[in-house]
């Protein structure tokens, strides 16, 4: 088998067993690797209807045919779990080194089940595992749990770690994997956090075998050339970083500002990419191998770090009211070290603000309040006074004190920074991510708002429904292999088939990248299905599907559901799950 | 994106040229840009915007001295237009096409001399450059080109014509067809057998 490793790690930390375990070719051909792996995984290995922090459930970390290899952005690898905040099957796709250290370590994926008896972290050196107890670890945020562990084991291991906030289940707790890259959303920390596992240190340095490396480097010279003429890719990621759409989605006013109470944020300018880049910048950095390289670290007051990205700027500025950039890096610093996801807890704070603004939280938080948002992240993140009710998340909270329509969000996971009521296919999107309010499901900003590959009209509801079904399977397909995101706002289905075929050696083509892609988007929707999920919360919050410039939703999910082949329930049809081969054979490890 | 005061008026003069453009046949689908500079701002057509028939959204402010995070969504010769704007010969606009003639008269010349009395008059000569699009060399070279010159071709691409108003900048992109569809006829005809004669006083 050329590319995949064909192996996992399977860790039952009840028992306190770890051991190797095949993953057939089979499995590996009908979902790749990464999300899809993973779906497949927690979906055949996790009860239904159990709580995420309940043993049972299982954490998947997973890698694809091209992470290691040469291929561009594919140094990635995903997390799957049934998630705490939304309820629904989640996985999130992180960067960094991680996962091409997993590879090397001969490993394409590791399930977690079970729980440990005290704190632990796993170390993982050349495919070798132990537990250790790390009870004189806990409360360490991810920045000192990451450098002891290098301390102690060596600076080669990488590791992905929680801080507080995972330990503390708290509901978007994140995991963190190196400086700049984490698993952000959907509270998949806190499931680590359940199982009792602080954190996963691997090395390896064994050699992946591909088809042909030849093709694979000339796909990457190609791939070059495309990537630097794009505007997105070539120019605004590498030159300013993924705060280019600060301003940008402003002038369309599509930026949210307090709580997504208005469309447009005042304060843009001050918190700009401009202002970062005159003010704070030091130096471009990059995941490795990565020809856009769209990281970036600032410095204040002497100390230096990775700079917010976009969304993290918007959920901790505009959304929260609050216009200084300086504040916002510490913000956002702050939420990386404890642990937590910048969107929702940014999201989940704007929330409490308008809720204090209606005078239903008091002791509240006031808009754009900085001194009390750090207080506020720490209390969160260990889940004390006021903290302790939004550790549960904006819908929890709003519901808690009778006003849900306060929560922006879909699924219980709050929306990112792009207004649905300016870009119908997002809207779309949103309602019918099978993790939530999400923009990565199928991030048709890209084609409504940036322009590539096509400029589309943003307010035209026509075909979006095809389009959208369409990025949902091709994300899929991305998240599996496991490569970035931003290479798809150039690269096309056709250059990742090539890209898979020269890795594996298999016939992969277009459609069945594709197809892959569905197969995986179907059985992420079965497991939510199975959970209870069906049309009702294929929806957006009451704010947006109330207000004058609302999406025409209804008409748009009808011809979603009859794109997809599923009922008007939003339930996939026996003879799509039988076209696809769902849920498939039962896998055991 | 809002669309009110010297933006609305901007939008409306680059619909207005868009279309002549388009009708034309100068420019089609996603092809062909154009700008204004004014005050501190260039405001230029969109990435893939359709000049035939521009919405409200399609045109972006960009700083002149830029770059910006506007950059991004502007349209993707944005280089080129901040580099024309920027070399000294006080342009205020720009057109850029893919009229067909020009582009094919590039592919054999190094410079296109109008042959017929109105472009000779007006435009003198047109040189014909190279580069790849949207790069910053192709951008330096167009500047360059514009200094002294109203239009150039770049070679395989499209016409860029500079002025002070954007009535002018599409009159020399009229005229850079007009002088690349006579050479070809008169070519043409010569490849025929015809013998020419020499027009005494352009």
């Amino acid at each position: 088998m050329k590319a995949w490793r064909g192996k996992c790690l399977v860790v039952d930390l009840t028992r306190g067993l770890i051991k190797t375990a095949s993953l057939p070719r089979r499995l590996l051909e009908s979902f790749m690797g990464g999300r899809g792996l993973g779906v497949k995984l927690v979906y055949d290995l996790a009860p239904r209807r159990v709580d995420a922090y309940h043993e049972d459930n299982v954490i998947v970390l997973s890698t694809g045919p091209l992470t290691g290899t040469k291929f561009y952005g594919s140094h990635r690898f995903a997390v799957v779990s049934k998630s705490p905040l939304t309820g629904t099957i989640f996985d999130s796709s992180c960067g960094g080194e991680w996962g091409s250290q997993l590879k090397a370590a001969g490993l394409d994926a590791l399930v977690i089940r079970g729980r440990a008896k005290a704190l632990s972290a796993l170390i993982i050196d050349e495919g070798e595992a132990r537990m250790v107890n790390v009870e004189h670890m806990a409360g360490l945020s991810t920045v000192e749990a990451e450098a002891q562990l290098q301390r102690d084991l060596g600076r080669e291991f990488r590791v992905v770690c929680i801080g507080p906030a995972g330990e503390n289940l708290v509901r978007m707790a994140c995991i963190r994997a190196g400086e700049g890259h984490v698993a952000g959303r959907g509270g998949l920390g806190a499931v680590m956090g359940s199982k009792r596992v602080k954190a996963i240190a691997v090395r390896g340095s064994k050699s992946l075998e591909v088809h042909d490396e030849e093709k694979l480097r000339n796909l990457c010279l190609l791939a070059f050339k495309r990537l630097q003429s794009n505007p997105i890719t070539g120019k605004a990621l590498p030159s300013l970083g993924t705060s280019f759409l600060l301003r940008l989605i402003n002038e369309h006013r599509m930026l949210p500002a307090y709580n997504y109470k208005q469309p447009f944020f005042e304060g843009s300018h001050e918190i700009s990419a401009e202002i970062f880049k005159s003010s704070f910048y030091k130096r471009r950095k990059g995941c490795p191998n990565c020809p856009i390289a769209c990281k970036r670290l600032v410095e204040v007051d002497g100390v230096e770090g990775s700079q917010p990205e976009f969304e993290s700027l918007w959920a901790l500025g505009p959304a929260c009211g609050l216009s200084s950039p300086k504040e916002l890096i510490e913000l956002t610093w702050l939420c990386d070290k404890l642990g937590l996801d910048t969107i929702s807890t940014g999201a989940t704070i704007a929330c409490a603000m308008e809720l204090t603004e209606l005078g239903l939280l008091r002791p509240g938080v006031g808009w754009g309040d900085s001194e009390a948002m750090k207080k506020l992240l720490v209390d969160v993140a260990n889940r004390r006074e006021l903290g302790d009710l939004l550790a549960e998340g904006s819908r929890r909270l709003a519901e808690r004190l009778g006003k849900p329509e306060v929560s922006m969000n879909v699924k219980g996971l709050e929306l990112p920074a792009y207004d649905p009521r300016g870009v119908y296919g997002q809207a779309l999107a949103y309602a019918t991510s099978n993790r939530g309010g999400c923009h990565l499901r199928a991030y048709m900003v890209a084609g409504e708002v940036l322009g590539v590959p096509v400029l589309l009209d943003r307010r035209d509801p026509v075909g979006k429904a095809e389009l959208v079904a369409f990025y949902e399977n091709f994300f899929a397909a991305i998240d599996s292999m496991v490569v970035c995101k931003f290479l798809a706002l150039e690269l096309d289905e056709e250059v990742f088939a090539e890209a898979l075929k020269a890795a594996t050696g298999l016939p992969f083509t277009k459609a069945s990248l594709l197809e892959i892609g569905e197969r995986i988007y179907n059985l992420e929707r079965l497991f939510n299905v199975e959970e209870g999920f069906s049309r009702v919360h294929d929806t957006l919050p009451e704010r947006i599907l109330c207000s004058p410039d609302a999406p025409p939703l209804s008409d748009m999910l009808k011809a979603y559901y009859a794109v997809r082949g599923w009922s008007e329930e939003g339930v996939p049809s026996e003879d799509k799950l039988i076209e696809l081969g769902l849920p498939g054979e039962r896998v055991e490890v | 994106m809002r669309c009110s005061g010297l933006r609305e008026y901007v939008y409306r003069l680059l619909r207005y040229y868009g279309g002549l453009l388009s009708r034309h046949g100068y420019v089609a689908g996603h092809g062909g840009n154009l700008s204004l500079r004014s005050g501190g701002s260039i405001y230029i057509t969109r990435h893939g915007a359709r000049l035939e028939d521009l919405r409200p959204d399609d045109v972006i402010e960009v700083p002149l001295e830029g770059p910006s995070s506007l950059d991004a969504i502007a349209s993707s010769e944005i280089l080129l237009h901040r580099a024309v704007y920027l070399n000294g010969a006080q342009h205020l606009a720009i057109v850029h096409t893919h009229s067909l003639y020009a582009t094919a008269a590039s592919y054999f010349l190094d410079e296109l001399k109008p042959l017929d009395v109105e472009s000779a008059y007006v435009l003198r000569s047109i040189p014909i450059v190279e580069g790849p699009a949207g790069s910053a060399k192709l951008a330096e070279r167009v500047a360059e080109a514009l200094k002294d010159h109203h239009a150039v071709v770049v070679r395989g691409h499209g016409v860029f014509t500079a002025a002070k108003v954007m009535d002018v900048a599409y009159r020399y992109a009229c005229l850079v067809e007009r002088s690349a569809m006579l050479w070809f006829l008169v070519e043409t005809l010569k490849a025929q057998g015809l013998s020419q004669r020499e027009v005494k006083e352009l």
